[in-house]
């Protein structure tokens, strides 16, 4: 299969998808935004008003990191079981089992696309002015999608092989949502060497970080980390794809002897 | 043209066993096919007969590309598109059965301007009227049934592999389903046809495999092989 074949059944798929999900839901499309900003205002709730944070800002800073963490979080967790669901299509053709996990994506960017419209369009409400320095987000979007690309293959992989690993997977993003600075701010820990650790070794903190300084506070990127994130995230996917063509008729053994 | 160079597909000294975990320590192992060979022939309609556990889906699967072998070689063709026609799998329940039928055509091979051009076809033959609009969860496996057969009966595969796909809907649509894949074999559809059922395999196949717990107990012309399977059960 040529690769832009795949590419076009993979958004084939994830329309389809998108289609019937909003025929299924009375608020349809609206659900788009509405799911993520309900999401924030539990946050909001639990970390503001309840636990008084003491940001002024809290809420705009909670967004620009809880927005594109549920981009990766529903991603990768309804990418984990794309492949065994679709055992009866696994049983019948020979594709690329990738194109599953894939069309999943596909339908969270899409849905993230209309998010993160949402999301500039809070920030500039609340009176930040936009400014070309906002060109930065599109590295930023590029690498947390091979991040997402990586992660959901690796993920819906394992779990062909061991259903085991849904649960392990939804425990793993339930930690990364903790040590990702999600609702805390990596920059105020008490010991600057550990924000250092946080943004060297967990490139979702770097990445949520990257979109507060950009979109918030108007402050310059760490370029050279996020190039060298960049390059290691694309060989990561490419790597990932690889593995999972060569391993096709191993996976499919796999899901149709389950 | 000798014999050999009409061979779409050969199957050398196939074996297929494989392990399922039972739980961290505990490995079943199963064997399901061992020692087959076979040709299979441009243009041919392959019957496999065998009870329930034999290994005809996985012989099958093996011949479609699906799975591989644990043991010896599939040899085939450049550039055949393949693909297994069975009982209500291979659908996306929340999708309806246009989105289905377009995404199977697709994937089976074709062009998105052919997928679209078949989807009258598709709705036609399979006589689904309006729910051809409906989610396939609300289908019937009758209905489900008939969705699949349609579209793999609209579709470019060089060799058709049906699994027992004969056996469901009403004895209406079994009728013109036969009929169509008899007119498809009449031109050069290659078909290998799976069933337990012999009846089906007697009206429609040039050759038979009888398989039985995972080697090949007999193959050649229909009717004597059918006669020797069928005194077994």
């Amino acid at each position: 299969m040529t690769f832009t074949r795949f590419l076009s059944l993979v958004d084939i798929q994830a329309r389809m998808s998108l289609r019937a999900d909003a025929s299924r839901f009375f608020l349809g499309y609206i659900w788009w935004f509405l799911e993520p900003l309900l999401f924030v205002l539990i946050f909001y709730f639990i970390f503001d008003i309840v636990l008084e944070s003491g940001r002024s800002d809290f809420l705009l800073f909670l967004i620009c990191g809880n927005l594109p963490f549920m981009w990766f979080a529903s991603s990768v967790s309804s990418s984990a079981l794309s492949i065994l669901v679709s055992k009866g299509l696994v049983g019948q053709i020979d594709i690329p089992k990738a194109i599953f996990p894939m069309a999943k994506i596909q339908e969270g960017l899409y849905k993230q696309a209309a998010v993160f419209l949402l999301l500039i369009a809070i920030v500039v409400s609340s009176g930040v002015a936009p400014s070309l320095h906002w060109l930065w987000l599109f590295p930023l979007i590029v690498t947390e999608y091979l991040i997402i690309v990586t992660c959901s293959l690796v993920g819906a992989m394992l779990v062909c092989f061991a259903k085991d690993f849904t649960l392990l997977i939804s425990l793993t993003i339930t930690f990364l949502m903790f040590v990702s600075g999600v609702f805390w701010d990596v920059r105020t820990l008490p010991n600057p060497e550990f924000t250092e650790l946080f943004l060297l070794v967990n490139p979702l903190a770097f990445l949520f970080d990257g979109f507060r300084q950009v979109l918030l506070y108007n402050q310059p990127l760490d370029v050279a980390h996020l190039a060298r994130l960049l390059v290691v995230c694309l060989v990561a996917a490419a790597l990932v794809l690889g593995t999972m063509s060569r391993l096709d008729r191993v996976i499919a053994t796999r899901v149709l002897a389950e | 043209m000798n014999e050999a160079s009409n061979v779409l597909l050969s199957l050398q000294e196939i074996g297929l066993c494989y392990e399922r975990r039972g739980s961290l320590f505990k490995r079943i192992s199963h064997e399901i096919l061992r020692g087959i060979n076979l040709d299979l022939y441009r243009g041919e309609t392959l019957g496999i007969v065998g009870r329930n556990g034999c290994g005809k889906s996985s012989l099958l699967r093996i011949m479609a590309g699906i799975m591989d072998p644990t043991s010896g070689s599939v040899l085939i063709e450049p550039d055949i598109h393949r693909a297994v026609l069975a009982i209500g799998l291979g659908f996306r329940p929340d999708l309806t059965g246009r989105d289905n039928a377009y995404l199977s055509s697709i994937l089976q091979g074709n062009s998105k301007k052919q997928a679209k051009e078949y989807l009258g076809s598709i709705k036609q033959f399979s006589e689904l009227g309006d729910a051809f609009e409906d989610p396939v969860k609300t289908y019937s496996s009758g209905m489900q049934s008939r969705l699949g057969f349609s579209t793999a009966l609209f579709s470019h595969v060089d060799i058709l592999f049906i699994d027992e796909v004969l056996s469901v809907g009403d004895g209406y649509f079994q009728k013109k389903a036969l009929s169509a894949i008899k007119e498809k074999i009449s031109g050069d559809q290659t078909v290998v046809f799976v069933s337990h059922s012999s009846a089906s395999v007697k009206s429609i196949c040039d050759r038979v495999i009888w398989l039985q717990d995972g080697v090949i107990k007999m193959q050649g012309e229909v009717t004597s092989t059918v006669r020797a399977y069928e005194k077994t059960l």
